[in-house]
C-alpha cells in the first residue's frame, strides 16, 4: 500500500533541504548559547526545589490555564518593578519545566505573590474572586475545595522532574506522598520530615483551613504562597553587585 | 546540559555567523531569481496555473 | 467515497482502524484513574465508528481505472467541510471566552468551562482545527492542479486528514478534561504530539510523491510555501515538545527545557508557528487562488521567490521579541528586534505582489466578494506584518507587551489575513470541487464578507484601544512619583472594550455561519456546472477568452 517506488525526484528533495538549511540556522544561533549560559551567570546554591505539594499545585495551575491571564515575569521596567517587586531573575525559573512566564496580563503579574496575602484570603478568592475583589473577572474555582488531591502519582511526578534535571533526591521521590500530606498537616508526624528535606523556611500549614482532607485547594495555595520565595532575591542581587 | 564550548565563544559565533549567513543567503537567492537561463522558467510558471483544463497530464 | 478506494486501500484502512481501536483499549485500560483513559475510550469509539462503514464496503468491486484520469478530490471536499465545522465551533468558543471576560459567571460552574481551559480550546480550534484543515484541504487541491498530477495514492490523504482531525479532537477535549502541557499554542500532551508527528510524516511523503509525478520540471511557488509549512512545522513541533512523560499510561509530561531555555524555545516555536503555519501555508494558498480567481498571473514571480526565502530564513530569528525586558540575555532580545524589522521587507513583498496582481482586475474585486476576501486578506497581511515589526521594537514593546494590544494584533492577523484568505479560497474551491456553476447564494457570500470585515475591524479597534489604555495606565505616575492607577483601575477601564470585542467576535461568527449555510446549500442545491459531465474544465470566474493572460510585468 505505501508504495514508495515513485522516485522522489531531485528538485523536491533539494527544495526541502534548502528549506531546512535556511530555517534552522536562526533557531540554533539563538538557542544554543542559552545552554551554556548557566555556567557563567547566576548560580543559586540556596535555591530549593518545589515540594511535592507545591509541584502538585503547580500542575493544577497549569491544568486550569492560569498562565493565560497571569504572567510570572516582572520586566526590568520601572513601573513593573514598582508595581510587582524586584524584577524576575533567570535563575528563579531554573526548575520550572516548563516555564510559566506567560504572555498576557488580563490579571496582574504573580511572580512575587507568595506571602503577600494570607492563606485564608487565597481560599476565599479562589472560591469566589468577587467576594474579595468585587470587580474581578477571574473565574471561580470553588470546586478545588471539593476535589481530593491525587497522591498516587506524586512520586512518579518527582521522578519525571528529576529525569529532566531537577535535583530531587531518591529520598524525596520515595516520600513524595507523605511529604505532601505532612506539609498540609502541621500536627501530623509527617510534618517535621518536610522541613528537614526541603528546608526550615518551607510553609507547613493547613492551607485550605481544613486539616481533615488534602484537597486541590491545599496544593494550589501552597504553590501560590511560594511564588517568588524560592530564593531571597534581594540578597541575591546584592551579592551579585558586590562581586 | 554542558556543552564543551565556552559561553563567550558561543555568543561570538551567534553574533557574527548570523550576519554572514544573512548576506550569503541574500546573494544566493537574488542570484537564483535573476539567473538569465532561469528567465523562461519563471515567466512560464505563473501562467501555467491558469490553464483551463482540469485533469492530470497522464 | 469508500467504493472509490481500491480493495487494498480499504483493507489497509480497516487494519489501521482496528489497530487504533486496540491501542485505544490499551490506553483506556492502562490509564485507569488518569484522564488519559477518557482519550482511550474516545479513540476506540472514533476508530470503530469509522471501521463499520469500511467493513460494509470491504467487498465492493474495484473502482474503474477511469478515476486515474481525474484529480482525487474527495479528501479536499471532506477537508473543506471539516474546516467550516471547526470554524463554527472554534469561533463560537472564542466569542464565549470573550463574553467570559465581560461576565465571569458564564462558566455555569463547570470546571471545563472556565476561561483558562476554554481559551486553548479556542486557539487550538481556530489555528489547528480551522486553519490546519483549510491548509490540508487546499494543499491537496493545489498540489494536484499545479503539478497536473493526481495524488500519489488514495489512502494516505485520508490518513492525513482523519489522523490530523483526531489530533485536534484529542487536543481540544484534553484541555476541557484538564490535559495540557501549558505551552502556549503547543498545549497537547506528549501522546497527541507523537500522533501528530506520524500524521505529519505521511503528509510530507505524500506531498513529495505527488510532486514527483508532475511533468513540468518547475515546481510552482505555491508548493514551496506549502512545503515550508510542512517541513518547518515538523521541526518546531519536535523540538518544542520534547518532554518526559510521567508514565506511559498517564497524560502528564514534564517539558525537557526549563526557565530561560524553555522560554526561548517556546517563543521560537510560538512565533514560527505564526510564520510557518499561519503565514507560509496561507501564502501558498494565496499564490494559487488569488491569481486563478482573478484570471491573471502573479505580478512578479521572482518577487514571490525572493520573499519566500526571506520569510523562511528570517522568521526563525525573531521569536525573542516576545521576551523583551525579561530575564532573557539582552543580545538575544536585540537580535530578535533587528530581524523583526528586516522581516518587513519580504512580508511587504508578498502583500504588494498580491495587490499588484489585482491591477487591471479591480472591477472584479468590486463585483466578486470571493476575490474581495482575498484582496482584503492581502491588505491585512501587510498591515499586520507592519504592526508586528513595530511592536517588536523594544520601547514600543514595553508598552504593548502583556496588554490587549497583542491580542488585537494577533486577531488582525488571524481574522483579517488567515480567515479571510481561507474563506476566499473555500468560496473559490467549493463550486470547482462539487462541479457547480457558482455558490448557491452570491448574496450570502457578500453578507459573509461584510460581517467578517465589520467583525474584524470592531475587534481590532477595541483591542487597540484597550491595549494602549492599559499600557499607559500601568506606567502612569502621579506627581509624587507613585503609580497613578491600581491594576484593578485598569481592569475596570477595559470593560467597554471587552464588550465591543465580544460583539465584533459575534459578527465574525455570524458571517462564518452564513458561510456554512451557503456551502451546504451549494453542495445540495446549486445547479450543476453546464460542462460538468464531459469536458472537466474548471469554471474560472469571468475567465476572459484567451489573450489577456500575459504576465503584468
Amino acid at each position: 500500500m505505501f508504495k514508495l517506488h515513485y522516485k522522489l525526484e531531485r528538485r523536491a528533495i533539494g527544495l526541502t533541504l534548502a528549506i531546512i538549511g535556511a530555517a534552522s540556522i536562526g533557531g540554533i544561533v539563538e538557542i544554543a548559547p542559552l545552554f551554556t549560559i548557566a555556567e557563567t551567570v547566576e548560580a543559586a546554591p540556596d535555591m530549593r526545589v518545589y515540594t511535592p505539594l507545591e509541584l502538585a499545585g503547580r500542575n493544577i495551575y497549569m491544568r486550569e490555564g492560569c498562565y493565560a491571564c497571569h504572567s510570572q515575569m516582572i520586566r526590568t521596567l520601572k513601573d513593573d518593578v514598582d508595581r510587582y517587586g524586584h524584577y524576575s531573575l533567570a535563575v528563579e525559573s531554573k526548575y520550572d519545566h516548563p516555564m510559566l512566564w506567560g504572555s498576557k496580563r488580563t490579571g496582574p503579574d504573580i511572580a512575587r505573590l507568595g506571602g503577600k496575602y494570607s492563606d485564608e484570603w487565597h481560599v476565599r478568592h479562589l472560591i469566589n474572586p468577587r467576594d474579595v475583589v468585587p470587580v474581578s473577572i477571574m473565574p471561580a474555582y470553588g470546586w478545588l475545595m471539593e476535589r481530593t488531591l491525587r497522591m498516587d502519582d506524586l512520586s512518579s511526578q518527582l521522578a519525571a522532574q528529576r529525569a529532566v534535571g531537577v535535583p530531587y533526591t531518591g529520598e524525596m521521590i520515595a516520600n513524595a506522598a507523605a511529604d505532601a500530606y505532612g506539609q498540609a498537616n502541621p500536627d501530623s508526624n509527617a510534618a517535621a520530615a518536610v522541613a528537614e528535606r526541603y528546608g526550615e523556611a518551607t510553609n507547613v500549614r493547613t492551607f485550605d483551613g481544613d486539616a481533615q482532607r488534602l484537597t486541590e485547594m491545599d496544593a494550589l495555595v501552597a504553590y501560590l504562597q511560594i511564588l517568588g520565595n524560592l530564593i531571597d532575591v534581594n540578597q541575591k542581587t546584592a551579592a551579585a553587585e558586590t562581586e | 546540559m554542558t556543552v564543551p564550548i565556552s559561553h563567550e565563544t558561543m555568543v561570538w559565533i551567534a553574533k557574527t555567523f548570523g550576519l554572514l549567513y544573512l548576506i550569503a543567503l541574500s546573494i544566493i537567492v537574488l542570484g537564483y531569481a535573476y539567473w538569465p537561463s532561469k528567465r523562461k522558467e519563471f515567466e512560464e510558471a505563473p501562467v501555467t496555473i491558469l490553464n483551463k483544463e482540469d485533469r492530470p497530464w497522464q | 467515497m469508500l467504493s472509490q478506494l481500491t480493495k487494498g486501500e480499504r483493507q489497509g484502512a480497516l487494519t489501521i482502524l482496528l489497530a487504533m481501536s486496540l491501542l485505544g483499549v490499551a490506553i483506556a485500560a492502562g490509564g485507569r484513574g488518569d484522564p488519559i483513559a477518557t482519550h482511550g475510550f474516545l479513540i476506540v469509539i472514533l476508530s470503530l465508528g469509522m471501521a463499520v462503514p469500511v467493513m460494509r464496503h470491504l467487498f465492493d468491486p474495484e473502482p474503474s481505472s477511469a478515476r486515474l484520469r481525474s484529480y482525487y478530490d474527495d479528501p479536499s471536499k471532506a477537508g473543506i467541510v471539516l474546516t467550516m465545522a471547526w470554524a463554527a465551533f472554534a469561533l463560537f468558543i472564542g466569542d464565549w471566552v470573550a463574553w467570559l471576560l465581560v461576565n465571569p459567571n458564564l462558566t455555569f460552574d463547570g470546571a471545563w468551562a472556565s476561561f483558562g481551559r476554554l481559551r486553548p480550546v479556542h486557539t487550538t480550534g481556530v489555528i489547528f482545527g480551522f486553519g490546519g484543515n483549510g491548509l490540508i484541504a487546499t494543499s491537496f487541491y493545489v498540489m494536484q492542479r499545479t503539478s497536473r498530477a493526481r495524488l500519489a495514492d488514495q489512502f494516505s490523504p485520508w490518513f492525513v486528514l482523519i489522523g490530523y482531525n483526531l489530533f485536534c479532537v484529542l487536543a481540544v477535549t484534553g484541555y476541557m478534561l484538564g490535559i495540557t502541557q501549558s505551552k502556549e499554542y503547543a498545549e497537547p500532551e506528549w501522546y497527541a504530539d507523537l500522533w501528530l508527528l506520524v500524521v505529519w510524516v505521511v503528509y510530507f511523503i505524500l506531498y513529495l510523491r505527488t510532486l514527483s509525478r508532475r511533468q513540468e520540471p518547475h515546481i510552482y511557488v505555491a508548493n514551496w510555501y506549502y512545503m515550508a509549512f510542512i517541513v518547518v512545522v515538523a521541526m518546531l513541533h519536535i523540538v518544542n515538545n520534547l518532554a518526559v512523560p510521567v508514565s506511559l499510561v498517564g497524560a502528564k509530561s514534564h517539558s525537557l527545557f526549563s526557565g530561560v531555555q524553555d522560554a526561548l524555545t517556546e517563543w521560537w516555536y510560538g512565533h514560527n508557528a505564526v510564520a510557518f503555519f499561519l503565514t507560509s501555508g496561507f501564502l501558498g494558498m494565496m499564490y494559487y487562488y488569488l491569481p486563478v480567481r482573478a484570471g491573471r498571473p502573479i505580478f512578479s514571480y521572482r518577487m514571490s521567490i525572493i520573499s519566500f526565502w526571506g520569510i523562511t530564513f528570517m522568521y526563525m530569528w525573531v521569536g525573542s521579541h516576545h521576551l523583551h525586558y525579561t530575564a532573557l540575555p539582552q543580545w538575544v532580545q536585540t537580535l530578535g528586534m533587528t530581524f523583526s524589522l528586516v522581516l518587513l521587507v519580504p512580508s511587504w513583498g508578498s502583500a504588494a505582489n498580491a495587490l499588484l496582481t489585482l491591477n487591471g482586475a479591480w472591477h472584479r474585486v468590486r463585483d466578486d466578494a470571493t476575490l474581495r476576501f482575498m484582496m482584503v486578506a492581502a491588505v491585512f497581511y501587510g498591515l499586520t506584518t507592519f504592526e508586528g515589526s513595530f511592536m517588536a521594537i523594544r520601547p514600543v514593546n514595553s508598552l504593548s507587551h502583556y496588554t490587549d494590544w497583542t491580542v488585537g494584533h494577533v486577531h488582525a492577523g488571524a481574522l483579517g489575513w488567515v480567515a479571510m484568505i481561507t474563506f476566499g479560497a473555500i468560496y473559490a474551491s467549493v463550486p470547482w470541487l462539487w462541479k457547480r456553476e457558482r455558490m448557491y447564494s452570491p448574496a450570502l457570500v457578500e453578507l459573509h464578507f461584510w460581517l467578517a470585515l465589520a467583525g474584524t475591524l470592531t475587534y481590532v479597534f477595541a483591542m487597540w484601544n484597550s491595549g494602549v489604555i492599559q499600557g499607559l495606565m500601568w506606567r502612569t505616575y502621579t506627581e509624587n512619583g507613585n503609580l497613578a492607577y491600581s491594576f484593578i483601575d485598569s481592569l475596570v477601564a477595559m470593560r467597554p472594550y471587552y464588550i465591543a470585542r465580544a460583539i465584533g467576535g459575534l459578527l465574525f461568527l455570524l458571517g462564518a455561519l452564513a458561510g456554512c449555510l451557503n456551502i451546504y446549500l451549494t453542495i445540495r442545491h446549486a445547479p450543476l456546472a453546464s460542462d460538468a459531465e464531459g469536458s472537466q474544465s474548471k469554471p474560472l470566474y469571468g475567465q476572459p477568452a484567451g489573450g489577456s493572460l500575459q504576465p503584468a510585468e
